[in-house]
């Protein structure tokens, strides 16, 4: 059987196809097609010569519903809200986005408030309904719906987590008039307290979801016609995987498709290296995303975000900003020199893609100090120009007074400078040292920046895997499907039992493994995650803490909870706890790729010339190498660059670089 | 140009970036190894470096209330130990009337020595959930005196070379409600200190000192060159302008003026208060530093919002604030709510300001804090409960938008201002029965304001008690360029169907609910900026659709029709714009030299004299609240005098009225009735 996963991102579409039987990888890359990101995908499964036939998997990476979002062109959306709340997406927290600036303004809701309409109807904070909804009230409100061609409704109604049965009843006679209308409701996207979050997550999902449909509806056909048996599976947030049809259900899921799958991939291949501990680097055009595992375990976020709106649904933490390869260098008044965010994105590009680009970016910083070559086209397709990308970066060197190459390593080292704060915000901020961590790097411009990044955080090692331009796809292969589950019921710890915590927790493992009995999980292939979201009594946000179920008595679950708020805020005091939220993952294992192995080779035989490269301002004379033909152990002491399809691997006087028995890239000092 | 080197621009911008990331980890540190709520979840705190001329190279970006004030803390306890501080120092104080803010308000600062030399100070500003005084919190609405308010830490050295001075500390503690939580916060300010000294050390080795100083200079330099160049850009003059503070005297209002003159003088910027209403034994007065910062969180805010936080920037800047005044309080007047002083110097600038730079600027945000508190016993577990929120409200329209509804304002960082229902109704008897945006609440304008928030909470328990301490219930957000005022901030209590009003609107103090109350609270809605008659037809159009404005409010403000079909009736529309534009009330200016203020119990406050005749003619009565409309500017506030000796049809004006107005005599002054004011204002009689 052959597996394929297919990462589309806003630049390249890269495929990555595994043959189960011999081991072998084959890579592809080509460039998306924004309109119908099909067409890039199918030219790039034709480029492989496959027979959809043989694939016995096929994992997909998206951005369409991040897209959608960003880009605004989602379906027409309405809101039934409890009446009294209709402002409550339009207001949220009543925080200001921007802060210090009279004139900043809010971003405008998805749905606008004229589509948010009332319902009489309310719920009260212990379940108990105080008064039911009426059908004839909802009618009334699918005819308008109707009339205003919404397709897309959101059923948002107060206190739903703790009882649903009002927006079920309304789901039920919404779907009942209009069968073709795609309905969510909140209890069923989120069932969380705190209305804003859990509305405003609902709506993304019923925003996103008619899009989404169509698109991987009318990829499923493509591909089924030619030829393909098996089901698409989408590479989920929270770094797991669900099926076309379900996806297209709860669409808001598949919002971090693509970096969660580089950081599934990446604790997959480092672990198999021996290491439980590592920073996760993925550096593209536009942005940048960083994620933090701690022994093997990925740090995991209810507090997420797209763009400025909140997307509540548990999701991998990964620490987004705005600076890549294409990231652009200017200056600010009063003569602050800044990178980013602003790109050149694909189009125009670096200057020195000679596609009309004039700004200097980090990309052309790296093409004048020889770090970035320019003798082979970048994806097989974009010749780089070291003339334009010389005179980019003279030219906002001479309004500074600085000389070509410190202006060019200058722009390096403030993108490395907005790296290392990322990685500061995920370790140093939250008490780790980085010094504990490991650097895992990957995306086309990852390996080029690592070992400065390393250097600045003072991290030992940098691991850079095989194929680090196609590495997300890669990751695709390797997502065990995961699904999660979450009750939100106020329990206190000295009120409740033991034995009612446990009957909720049960209750929810008996959902998560009936739902992967459906997709066709054996019970060895299963695995099962208990957490409670608890706090003081008083307090306003929750600790996660791990339940384990052969606590003896509530007294333990305290203690656990003490333990856990100590090793957050380094005290805790013997004070009432409560449960807020009861979360359940359950996960079904798949068998992953074996990992490559370092073909034959040697540093001789990799040896592919040398060219001058610029360190600390001055030109050393480098050597370069064709990463392929290294083979295993070699070691080589820097200055080297090492070069292979899709990255570019920079490793600095004072490092050395040895190859692993999985053929990754080990950089120390 | 000094003799010392210059960094190239790389070298500055890495190590710049460096001492904003020590900052921040300060910050991080604090986080984790504070004891108190307050601290780690409220994050009422704030960190920062600074130089040994006490200048704030670094600053973390957060509640701009809480950082902006820190460097004021700095410079009072370098003043009090200039030259006497050795490594191993480390200094405490929260005393407001030495560059402080109010008392709960700890400051830490940590001199760092290399070779013997002073080169920087981290300093730690943390909100101590009790400093002792009259109630538990220590801030109380019935200070009269700051002794009721707590501890007053002047600048002690409570660390002297290394060694904790344990007599002070314990006296310091014996005087607090929670004493193990205090020293907690105490360590957790120390620990991020110390945090910083090891990091500044580290850039130390790996830079040099030499670079790490020129780094922090030319940072300031070019922050300082940034805001002169932006100061520079306003033409020079003296503008002035005036607002007030909200109290009450034996229950009769009583405004406090808050006067101020904006000096412009190439790149250099003076705010003067001189003027302002003596301080007054309650709750409203402010520190010299709350003041200080405020005039730069406008200024910033305006001017150049995305500028990194440093004292660069300050240094063009002077604030002049009498003693003894509500903006530079004197011992012993009470300093616990800041707040409001904060918004309303934040208006003053703003009024000031639309005479120079009217495309900068926006109209006036919501005023007030607006401190509501709801508490009780609560049925279900016997134990006390206390509800507080502090709805926002609407923020001021602008030359490209209309101004945001119901969000936090430019000196309240990102705080959330409305909780969630469901938090609410799962942890006090109370159930909310609507938090929506109020129709017509905002000023209308060729922008208008944003709009207000109203609430309406029902007790499901038995009787609590009601207290607010809000400003901004009488005189409401102003508009700009002849825009109108937003709806200013209200509460009352609505009883089997009957409205229960409170005399002293915006300060209520402990009113019995009863079981059943629906408790309605309104927040204010934002200024607008322009004449309403001249907003896009169509923009009324989408507001009437969307529910932000009537039907019946787009015709009388913005004499647009709107038909039946929900489309805009363009000729009904043109001739009704030309009617109420016509029919606007103007009188003539006469030019008088006496200010036109009249005395009250503390203060004064403007008056606008008028003819019975003109006052009969379109409904004013003597002591009516009335607002001067600057076609070009801010407007002023004023309360009628009805005088036989006016000339009907005229109006006399000062000349500080015709510089705020930028009208002289001869020129028609556009009057009109603060028409949302007056349902309020039944205090008056």
């Amino acid at each position: 059987m052959l597996w394929l996963g297919i990462d589309v991102g806003g630049t390249f579409t890269d495929l990555v196809l595994y043959d189960e039987a011999t081991g072998d990888v084959r890579l592809e890359k080509t460039p998306s097609t924004p309109h119908d990101h099909s067409e890039g995908m199918l030219q790039g499964i034709r480029r492989l010569a496959l027979d959809l036939a043989r694939i016995g998997k096929l994992a997909h990476g998206t951005t369409i519903a991040t897209n959608t979002v960003l880009e605004r062109n989602g379906a027409a959306t309405a809101v039934l809200v409890t009446r009294g709340f209709r402002d409550v997406l339009e207001v949220g927290r009543g925080n200001r986005v921007v802060l210090y600036n009279v004139k900043a303004t809010r971003p405008p809701s998805l749905v606008p408030r004229s589509r948010c309409l009332e319902v009489d109807e309310r719920t009260l904070f212990d379940g108990t309904v105080l008064r039911e909804v009426q059908k004839a009230e909802v009618e009334t409100l699918i005819d308008a719906l109707t009339e205003a061609g919404i397709e897309a409704v959101a059923v948002c109604y107060l206190h739903s987590y703790a009882n649903d049965l009002n927006e079920r009843q309304t789901k039920e006679w919404l779907l009942k008039s209009a069968p073709t209308m795609f309905v969510s409701t909140s209890s069923e996207v989120l069932p969380e307290y705190r209305e804003y979050e859990r509305f405003a997550t609902t709506v993304l999902n019923a925003y996103v979801a008619p899009r989404v449909r169509r698109y991987l509806g009318s990829l499923a056909t493509k591909l089924a016609a030619g030829g393909l048996g098996t089901p698409v599976t989408i590479m989920t947030s929270n770094g797991g995987t669900m099926p076309v049809d379900k996806i297209v259900e709860m669409p808001v899921h598949s919002m971090l498709s693509g970096p969660a799958a580089g950081v599934i991939g990446a604790v997959h291949v480092a672990s198999a290296a021996g290491y439980r501990d590592l920073v996760t680097y993925d550096m593209g055009g536009t942005s940048t995303d960083v994620c933090l595992v701690r022994d093997g375990e990925l740090s995991m976020t209810s507090d997420g975000r797209i763009g400025p709106l909140p997307n509540k649904v548990l999701q991998i933490e990964i620490n987004s900003i705005g600076a890549g390869g294409g990231s652009i260098a200017w200056l600010g008044g009063g003569a602050f020199l800044s990178v980013g965010p602003q790109s050149a994105a694909a189009q125009p590009g670096p200057a020195c893609y000679g596609r009309g680009g004039v700004e200097p970016t980090v990309t052309d910083a790296n093409v004048v100090l020889g770090r970035l070559g320019t003798s082979s086209p970048l994806g097989g397709e974009i010749r780089l120009d070291g003339g334009r990308a010389r005179g980019a970066v003279e030219r906002i060197g001479s309004d500074l007074g600085v000389e070509l190459v410190p202006m060019a390593e200058g722009i390096v080292k403030l993108a490395v400078a907005r790296m290392t704060g990322a990685i500061k915000e995920i370790s140093v901020m939250r008490g780790l040292d980085p010094r504990d961590f490991v650097l895992f790097a990957y995306g086309g411009a990852g390996p080029m920046h690592a070992a400065f990044i390393a250097a600045e955080l003072g991290m030992p090692r940098v691991v850079v895997p095989p194929l680090p331009g196609n590495f997300s796809a890669f990751g695709l292969l390797t997502a065990d499907v995961r699904h999660d589950y979450v009750r939100t019921r106020l329990t206190g710890t000295r009120e409740a039992e033991l034995g009612d915590v446990r009957a909720i927790v049960e209750g929810l493992l008996d959902e998560a493994r009936r739902r992967l009995a459906d997709d066709g999980f054996a019970d060895t292939a299963m695995r099962f995650d208990a957490r409670l979201e608890m706090r003081y009594v008083g307090q306003a946000f929750e600790l996660s803490v791990p339940f384990d179920r052969n606590l003896a008595s509530m007294d333990d679950l305290e203690r656990a909870f003490y333990a856990a708020h100590e090793r957050r805020y380094a005290h805790a005091v013997p004070d009432p706890v409560e449960i807020v939220s009861f979360r359940v993952s359950g996960y079904g294992l798949v068998q992953k790729p074996a990992l490559p192995r370092p073909l034959e080779g040697s540093v001789e035989a990799a040896r592919t010339g040398e060219r001058p490269v610029a360190f600390d301002g001055m030109f050393h004379t480098t050597p370069l190498f064709d990463r392929v033909r290294l083979g295993a152990t070699a070691a080589i002491v820097g200055p080297a660059v090492i070069e292979e399809s899709g990255a570019t691997t920079i490793v600095p006087p004072d490092w050395r670089v040895t190859v692993d028995d999985f053929a990754n890239l080990m950089l120390s000092r | 140009m000094s003799s010392a080197f210059e960094l190239d621009p790389i070298t500055l911008e890495v190590v710049t970036a460096g001492l904003i990331s020590i900052v921040r980890e300060m910050r991080a540190t604090v986080f984790h190894t504070a004891r108190s709520v307050a601290i780690y979840e409220a994050k009422d705190f704030s960190c920062g470096l600074f130089d040994a001329t006490s200048e704030v190279i670094a600053q973390s970006e957060d509640i701009g209330a809480h950082v902006v004030p820190l460097p004021w803390s700095v410079q009072s306890a370098m003043a009090e130990f200039a030259g006497d501080l050795a490594a191993g120092d480390v200094i405490l104080l929260n005393d407001p009337y030495r560059g402080g803010t109010h008392l709960n308000d700890v400051t830490l600062i940590y001199p760092v020595f290399e070779d013997g030399r002073l080169i920087l100070f981290p300093a730690v500003r943390e909100h101590w959930a009790d400093v002792g005084g009259m109630t538990p919190g220590s801030l109380s609405g019935r200070a009269t005196e700051i002794y009721q308010e707590g501890v007053r830490i002047p600048p002690i050295k409570i660390v002297e070379r290394g060694r904790v001075n344990a007599a002070a500390m314990t006296l310091i503690l014996a005087n607090m409600r929670v004493p193990d939580e205090r020293q907690g916060d105490f360590h957790a300010g120390l620990a991020a200190c110390k945090t910083a000294e090891r990091r500044i050390r580290e850039v130390v080795a790996r830079y040099g000192l030499p670079v790490l100083l020129a780094a922090i200079r030319q940072n300031l330099d070019r922050s300082e060159a940034r805001m002169r160049e932006k100061i520079a850009r306003l033409p020079d003059g003296a503008y002035v302008f005036e607002d007030y503070l909200e109290t009450f005297e034996d229950g009769r209002f009583e405004p406090l003026l808050l006067p101020l003159t904006l000096t412009i003088t190439g790149d250099q910027l003076v705010a003067d208060f001189t003027g302002a209403s003596p301080q007054v034994p309650v709750p409203v007065n402010s520190t010299l530093a709350v003041t200080a910062a405020s005039v730069f969180i406008a200024l910033k805010s305006v001017l150049d919002p995305d500028a990194p936080l440093n004292h660069g920037s300050f240094r063009p800047i002077r604030v002049i604030a009498p003693e003894g005044t509500i903006v530079n309080v004197k011992p012993p007047a009470p300093a616990g709510s800041h707040g409001e002083i904060r918004k309303r110097v934040i208006a003053v600038m703003t009024g000031a300001l639309s005479q120079v730079a009217p495309d900068l600027i926006a109209g006036d945000l919501f005023r007030t804090s607006f401190h509501n508190l709801v508490g009780g016993i609560h049925p279900r577990t016997g134990r006390q409960y206390v509800h507080y929120e502090w709805a926002s409200g609407g923020n001021g329209g602008f030359a490209e938008d209309d101004g945001p509804s119901a969000m936090a304002s430019i000196d309240w960082g990102d705080l959330n201002t409305v909780q969630p229902t469901e938090v609410l109704e799962s942890r006090f008897p109370l159930r909310i029965e609507s938090s929506a945006l109020a129709t017509n609440s905002a000023g209308d304008g060729r922008h208008r304001g944003g709009l207000a928030m109203r609430r309406e909470l029902r007790l499901c328990g038995p009787e609590a008690s009601y207290s607010v301490l809000a400003d901004g219930a009488v005189l409401p957000a102003f508009g700009i360029l002849g825009a109108w005022s937003g709806v200013p901030v209200g509460s009352h209590v609505v009883r089997q169907r009957r409205e229960v009003r409170f005399t002293t609107p915006g300060k209520v103090s402990g009113f019995r609910m009863i079981e059943g109350d629906v408790l309605v609270l309104q927040s204010a809605g934002g200024g607008g900026y322009g004449d309403p008659l001249e907003r896009d037809p169509e923009r009324v159009l989408g507001d009437v659709r969307e529910g932000y404005v009537s039907g019946e409010r787009a015709r009388e403000r913005y004499g647009v029709v709107v038909g039946d079909d929900l489309t805009v009736d363009r000729s009904a529309t043109g001739a009704l714009r030309a009617e109420l534009a016509a029919a606007r009330f103007t009188l003539e200016i006469v030019s008088v030299n006496e200010p036109l203020y009249r005395a009250g119990a503390v203060s004064r406050r403007r008056v606008c004299p008028m003819n019975p005749a003109d006052a009969r003619r379109n409904g004013f009565r003597a002591r009516d609240l009335v607002e001067l409309v600057a076609p070009r500017a801010a407007p002023l506030r004023a309360w009628v005098v009805v005088d036989r000796k006016i000339r009907p049809g005229s109006v006399p004006l000062d000349p500080i009225g015709q510089r705020v107005l930028g009208l002289g005599p001869g020129a028609r002054l556009h009057v009109r009735l603060m028409a949302d004011t007056r349902e309020g204002n039944r205090w008056r009689r």
